[in-house]
């Protein structure tokens, strides 16, 4: 059904109205987002406001609102810039507990916070038999990125299909990006075999131009043939003429 | 037909000259003039008619377009009236709008073949399209933008390209990564009265350069209730055949549908909007190019005058912000010349020129020599920018509002934003990514998607 388009701008329900809470303190905010009573919006804006000055108290009451059909993305987007450790605590334990959408959130969030601790769960989830939640970790395990993310993801482009398979091609490019400075070549192992012609197209070509750029090129081999018939008389030395006879 | 007229598309060109050297002669480009950047056209008529452009040596570029409703149907036109381009399929989560770019396309070329998908990512797998059309509302242009260099496609996308810091380096991060053609909707950058104002300030006319100024008019409107973060009243939600609301809300924060988000309201709405960047996407753009600074920000931001509240900032403001190397760069909502909107103003120790949408450029009196005398004409650069966008398609050469670029306009804006948000001085470390010694500023650097949308690789650590 289409609702009548609305044009006019609509009143702010008092319900509705978020300056009250955006003027609390992290401490009232706490509270809101405990309290039985709060609504959905209520617990939406105080978590919203907590993202930017919510600290460790704050972590627990919004990580229980990470199973809310409607509110976990507001938990999410409150936890993920806390730099407290204890929000990636709290994601590793939300994991094992969420399935689809609720869970494929979280795993962002952990990749996002580049949380290493999380690579083992993340690894078995790259396996998961929604392609959805497999395609995610493996997202993150890129994003976190390292040593052990290369060594998961390397063996995930053996053992997935897509359309988990790609994700986990970019996934792998984006982590031996992460490895340049730090462990060169194993960087360049990696490139190299996400140079491959079974990778997808944009990330081969993606490797491809690191590895120009990286050189020592490879040993020059004479390995395309001369032209021969009527293009071996075309004139190189001037445009689009033919060789004078 | 022969075999050298057959058309080429870019990926065939590409398959030709891997696979048959002998194929090169007649896939030669034609003479070196016609292969020049065409040069920005002073002061063409009002937009009216559209202007052909030539084939070159990659005569046909397949496009898909994504999101194209007011503004994309204005670019949608001026990109079909290009001999290179094929426009073949269109991606809405709107039936009308579907439907509606299918009918303008179909009768540009006479046929019924332009194909409409109500998924962006059916749009995307398609292999034979070699470059997209991005003009979706503001919070789609970024992940649409990182999807479509995931998939290998060349784009043109309207502003603003990202709604966080973060999501800016991402931006630019997977276009480099992909070796992608970006090109924003920066469509000044190829006009006349600015590429000459610009062009004063870089030719170092203006003496050493003081100050570049960049109107960014409002940033959210003239919202004076509820802050930006307020519910409108929860109505049914449509059929997502008909109107699709969850992917219209894409990314950003769930909430109750009401039919005033897509129907003029949303950019009321702090989860929509991108701050100082409807107008800051053109002018910081401008006043970034005139300082040579178009790849690192400003280092110090601080907010003076204007009220600020709540989540949003509104009313008369100033944002004073400064590069590296001592030179001002200053946003500001007020006390303009009144050459038009977007305007720009470059200040030296020798000189000053100030211009926008008028096409009248005023300057110092010592300067004025220099100043054509041609001036005044109001006209739409779309289609020189789109021209130069399809230019690099071909020569694989970053085009003026490439993602670089427009990242960095996007982050400086972003931080000036913060700061007036939380109305202090802030400082920022460019080679960081983040703001020194203020942690609530390094929160509000990015936004959390909404489950189950990911901002896939992002290599930038927090």
């Amino acid at each position: 059904m289409q609702t009548p388009a609305q044009k006019e701008r609509p009143k702010v329900p008092p319900e509705f109205d978020a300056l009250p809470i955006w003027k609390m303190s992290a401490q009232q905010l706490v509270a809101m987002v405990k309290d039985p009573k709060s609504t959905v919006f209520q617990k939406a804006i105080a978590c919203k406001r907590l993202s930017i000055i919510g600290g460790r108290e704050a972590v627990q009451p919004m990580a229980a609102l990470l199973s809310h059909p409607q509110l976990a993305c507001y938990a999410r987007f409150g936890l993920e810039p806390i730099p407290d450790p204890s929000v990636d605590d709290a994601l590793r334990a939300a994991l094992p507990k969420l399935t689809g959408k609720l869970q494929i959130g979280v795993i962002h969030s952990i990749g996002f916070r580049k949380d290493a601790r999380a690579l083992n769960a993340l690894s078995k989830l790259i396996h998961d038999s929604d392609p959805q939640v497999a395609g995610a970790a493996a997202a993150a395990v890129g994003m976190i990125g390292g040593l052990q993310a290369g060594k998961i993801l390397q063996a995930a482009l053996k053992s997935t299909q897509p359309p988990v398979f790609p994700v986990a091609a970019r996934a792998c490019l984006l982590c031996a990006e992460s490895l340049m400075a730090a462990n060169r070549a194993r960087a360049l192992e990696l490139y190299t075999e996400l140079s491959e012609k079974s990778m997808p197209e944009p990330v081969r070509l993606a490797a491809l131009r690191v590895l120009n750029a990286a050189g020592p090129a490879p040993a020059y081999a004479n390995r395309w043939p001369a032209p021969t018939g009527a293009a071996a008389d075309a004139d190189t030395s001037g445009f689009l003429g033919k060789r004078p006879k | 037909m022969a075999e050298a007229d057959k058309k080429v598309t870019r990926r065939g060109f590409g398959k030709a000259v891997a696979g048959a050297a002998a194929a090169a002669p007649s896939l030669a480009p034609g003479p070196a003039k016609a292969q020049a950047p065409a040069p920005a056209k002073p002061a063409q008529p009002p937009a009216g008619p559209i202007v052909r452009a030539y084939s070159g040596m990659v005569d046909q570029i397949t496009f898909g377009g994504i999101g194209i409703g007011g503004r994309g149907m204005y670019d949608l036109r001026q990109l079909l009236g290009d001999d290179r381009v094929r426009f073949v399929a269109i991606a809405d989560i709107r039936e009308s709008a579907r439907e509606n770019v299918k009918s303008y396309v179909d009768r540009h070329y006479k046929n019924n073949e332009c194909k409409m998908y109500r998924d962006p990512a059916e749009l995307l797998e398609r292999k034979d399209i070699d470059a997209l059309l991005i003009t979706t509302s503001d919070r789609w242009h970024g992940p649409m933008a990182i999807w479509a260099a995931q998939a290998g496609k060349d784009m043109f996308v309207e502003k603003p390209g990202a709604m966080s810091i973060m999501e800016s380096y991402a931006l630019a991060d997977n276009v480099r990564r992909y070796g992608i053609v970006y090109q924003s909707g920066a469509q000044r950058k190829n006009q006349f009265a600015f590429e000459f104002a610009v062009g004063l300030a870089r030719s170092g006319k203006l003496g050493r350069l003081l100050a570049v100024h960049a109107d960014t008019a409002i940033g959210l409107g003239t919202v004076d209730e509820g802050g930006h973060s307020w519910w409108p009243e929860e109505q049914p939600e449509p059929d997502p055949l008909v109107f699709d609301w969850d992917k219209w809300l894409g990314p950003c924060l769930w909430r109750p549908y009401n039919s005033w988000y897509p129907n003029g309201g949303r950019g009321q709405f702090w989860d929509f909007h991108a701050g100082l960047l409807e107008w800051a996407s053109h002018t910081v753009a401008m006043a970034q190019w005139a300082a040579d600074m178009e790849h690192t920000e400003p280092i110090e931001y601080e907010p003076e005058g204007g009220e600020f509240r709540g989540d949003g900032l509104i009313q008369r403001y100033t944002i004073h912000c400064r590069y590296t190397n001592g030179v001002r760069l200053i946003l500001r909502n007020h006390s303009w010349m009144g050459l038009g909107s977007c305007s720009s103003r470059f200040e030296g120790t020798e000189g000053w020129v100030e211009t926008g949408d008028s096409g009248n450029i005023e300057v110092s009196p010592n300067l004025k020599s220099l100043v054509p005398t041609r001036l005044g004409r109001r006209y739409d650069p779309t289609n020189e920018h789109i021209r130069e966008f399809l230019q690099s398609i071909r020569s694989r050469i970053p085009p003026r509002a490439n993602a670089d670029v427009t990242a960095h306009t996007h982050i400086a804006s972003h931080a000036a934003w913060i700061s007036a948000q939380l109305n202090r001085k802030l400082t920022w470390d460019p080679a960081k990514r983040m703001f020194i010694g203020d942690e609530e500023a390094n929160r509000m650097r990015s936004r959390a998607y909404r489950e189950p949308w990911r901002l896939e690789a992002l290599a930038t650590t927090m």
